[in-house]
């Protein structure tokens, strides 16, 4: 009985890929959501929240009021113009805008606590609820300070204590009028990110299973038989790739069919945006497991490298979890990930609503379609390299 | 038909192959016979177009392997050493799939596809999946798909490792057949019996060099007159074969075997037996063997075929 265990212990340790798969994996994993959910390093300092604001009023007392909330160490104002400002939210960029409105001095001025308008995104709602909280409690606070300066300058220190009490408006605080810029659709966000997220994830293992089959290939000789024949090597490669993305086209579209006929996925307002997506998804994603088949020389190196790095761009690119729940720097990291760009390309699809010529719709296809030619030129090199090897 | 130069070929610090040359006729059965690792494989592999030599030339239909590729592969056909089949197709479908590599018409394709799986016995079972076949059926369709193109030479490279009887003979049928056709064939192997059956010449390769090359008769008379006697019994180890090679025999050991070279058996015979009860071997069996291809690699090599 002890000889049979401490067998299957030696085995076990023998094997690299077993190893990696027991221990490396559940290690790297546990990292990445410890710092997706923001537990590393036991700090309770948040990341400052990005604060884009239009300036509609445009007076000395509203810069003052921005100059102030960029002072806070809870935000990081980004200035922009009412209609840049719109299409950051639109895009999916940043969750909301804060617009100053015009007649804030004016407002001020007489004695009343100003007024905003909050354009959000009601698909990024714990993002935007964060920020609106924090907002409600700063504004107060600075408008409250502008307001007294302001009734300071005009009337004595005693006339302003008697006046103070009369100000309904203040003792009320601020008002914040929200209003969605993307509104809730036919296909809520969280069935795109489930149907989406999914699909990309699992579409990853499976181009890398049979990108893989290139190495069966070489184990039961017929890659040396194919390279025996009148045809030129890299089209061994090529025919590969070819398959690899038909079956993932395929995939794709049986996944989005089944989240359009069991969830109501609103596929059919979209098609063409949504074969475009689905073909550069397939793309990018065939690429990736025929690049990383082109770097393993063993099937087991292509499993446990695989299970690795699927896993880890599957967290950080948002098909575990949504990307703009994230801390700002695993946001960042995300855009190294396959899975970041074409989620984000769905939400552009079925959230967002965004016309195939828009530019931020057209920049995720063009990044896919890249992260596909960069991975397939690097697979096709290494496939050269290493073909004497693998025959 | 097929020229060979001064071919060199090492893998790291392992010399495979040490400048070979020979040339095979068109329609000559040419046998590379050696033991494992001599370099045959490393051969088929260059003049294949598998394996880059280091140096050396090899031309086939009057082409040269490194300037005219495709050309050169359209002329050959390769039968692996390892079954190289899809298991998950049907007999069909993988020799639709290699016939189809080397561009021959569809309909031309299927007759040579019906043809040839008659030929190999196996038209009742086309349309089954190749992992449902036994290794000799697979062997038989391994070289089916080499001869879908009609190719000037074939390359065979131990076609017959590891089956059974039938497919055995099968495979020899077609092999004599095609032969008789006309067809170059490039055949290599470690049994001694296939060569001297098949082949109209033969080259003995060994460490990556040929040793000798020519008809069964002319190697035969390379080994004189020469008899092989071999001696079974217990107790016989390299060290013993080491010391009688010493002693000035032809010397090689198998499994409980001795086999010496003699050009002299009545005195020779005695003086083995002796030595051979001085090193402490239990003699069980002598046998007295005349000349043939093993004898003639043994004394040209001091090796047996299947060491």
């Amino acid at each position: 009985m002890f000889k049979i265990a401490a067998k299957d212990l030696k085995l076990f340790f023998a094997d690299k890929r077993g190893m990696l798969l027991t221990f490396a994996v559940p290690i790297a994993l546990i990292t990445l959501f410890a710092f997706a959910f923001g537990g590393a390093g036991g700090s309770s300092e948040p990341d400052p929240l990005k604060l884009v604001i239009a300036d509609l009023d445009n007076t000395e007392t509203s810069k003052k009021l921005i100059a102030n909330l960029d002072s806070l160490e809870e935000f990081v104002v980004i200035k922009a113009t009412s209609d840049s400002a719109e299409n950051l939210v639109i895009k999916g960029k940043k969750p909301a805008a804060l617009f100053v409105l015009r007649g804030t001095e004016d407002s001020i001025r007489a004695g009343h606590m100003p007024a905003f308008e909050l354009k959000y995104d009601q698909g990024q709602g714990p993002e935007v609820g964060i920020l609106e909280g924090a907002l409600i409690a700063n504004l107060n606070q600075i408008s409250g300070e502008l307001l007294m300066q302001a009734m300071s300058a005009k009337m004595p220190s005693d006339s302003l204590m008697q006046f103070m009490p009369k100000q309904s408006n203040a003792s009320n605080g601020v008002t914040i009028r929200e209003t969605p810029l993307v509104k809730e659709k036919e296909s809520p966000v969280g069935l795109i990110h489930a149907v989406a997220g999914t699909a990309i994830m699992m579409l990853l293992f499976s181009v890398t299973g049979m990108g893989s089959a290139m190495l069966d290939e070489k184990q039961e000789g017929t890659l040396k038989k194919l390279m025996m024949a009148p045809i030129n090597p890299s089209s061994i490669l090529f025919g590969k790739m070819i398959s690899v993305n038909v079956i993932s086209i395929m995939q794709l579209i049986i996944m989005f069919v089944y989240g359009w006929l069991m969830f109501g996925l609103d596929i059919a307002s979209h098609i063409p945006s949504t074969v475009i997506m689905i073909i550069c998804t397939a793309f990018a994603c065939s690429a990736f497991g025929v690049f990383l088949v082109s770097i393993a020389k063993s099937k087991a190196q292509v499993q446990g490298l695989s299970t690795l790095i699927i896993l880890t761009m599957s967290a950080i690119g948002g098909s575990m979890i949504p990307s703009f729940i994230m801390p700002a720097f695993m946001q960042k990291l995300s855009i190294f990930s396959v899975n970041y760009w074409g989620i984000q390309g769905f939400y552009d699809v079925y959230w967002r609503e965004l016309p195939i010529s828009d530019a931020t719709f057209l920049t995720r296809v063009a990044v896919l379609i890249g992260i596909g030619l960069l991975l397939n030129l690097i697979a096709v090199r290494l496939f050269r390299r290493n073909i004497i090897a693998l025959t | 038909m097929i020229n060979v130069t001064d071919l060199r070929k090492s893998y790291g610090n392992h010399i495979a192959l040490h400048g070979i040359s020979f040339s095979i006729q068109q329609g000559e059965f040419y046998g590379l016979l050696g033991p494992n690792g001599a370099g045959k494989s490393t051969t088929i592999g260059i003049m294949s177009m598998l394996v880059s030599p280091d140096s050396g030339s090899v031309s086939i239909n009057n082409n040269d392997i490194i300037q005219h590729p495709v050309e050169c592969k359209q002329t050959i056909g390769v039968v692996p050493q390892e079954i190289a089949l899809y298991n998950e197709l049907s007999a069909i479908d993988n020799l639709l799939f290699w016939g189809g590599l080397y561009n021959v018409e569809k309909s031309l394709l299927k007759k040579r596809i019906d043809t040839t799986l008659h030929l190999f016995g196996l038209s009742d079972r086309a349309n089954d999946k190749v992992k449902t076949y036994s290794g000799g059926m697979k062997r038989r369709i391994n070289i089916a798909a080499a001869l879908l193109h009609n190719p000037k030479v074939l390359f065979m490279d131990e076609p017959t490792v590891g089956i059974d009887p039938q497919s055995r003979n099968l495979i020899f049928e077609v092999v004599q057949k095609l032969h008789s056709e006309g067809m170059t064939i490039v055949y290599t192997t470690h049994y001694m019996e296939e060569a001297e059956r098949f082949c109209d010449r033969i080259g003995i390769i060994d460490n990556g060099k040929i040793v000798a090359q020519g008809t069964l008769h002319e190697l035969k008379s390379m080994g004189g007159n020469q008899e092989a006697v071999i001696i079974s019994g217990n107790g016989i180890t390299e060290a013993t074969a080491a010391k009688m090679r010493a002693a000035g025999f032809i010397v090689s050991t198998g499994e409980n075997q001795l086999t010496f070279l003699s050009h002299n058996l009545k005195s020779d015979l005695s003086r083995i037996v002796l030595m051979c009860s001085e090193h402490g071997i239990d003699i069980n069996d002598i046998s007295i063997r005349h000349v043939n291809l093993e004898t003639v690699f043994l004394s040209l090599t001091g090796k047996q075929l299947r060491d």
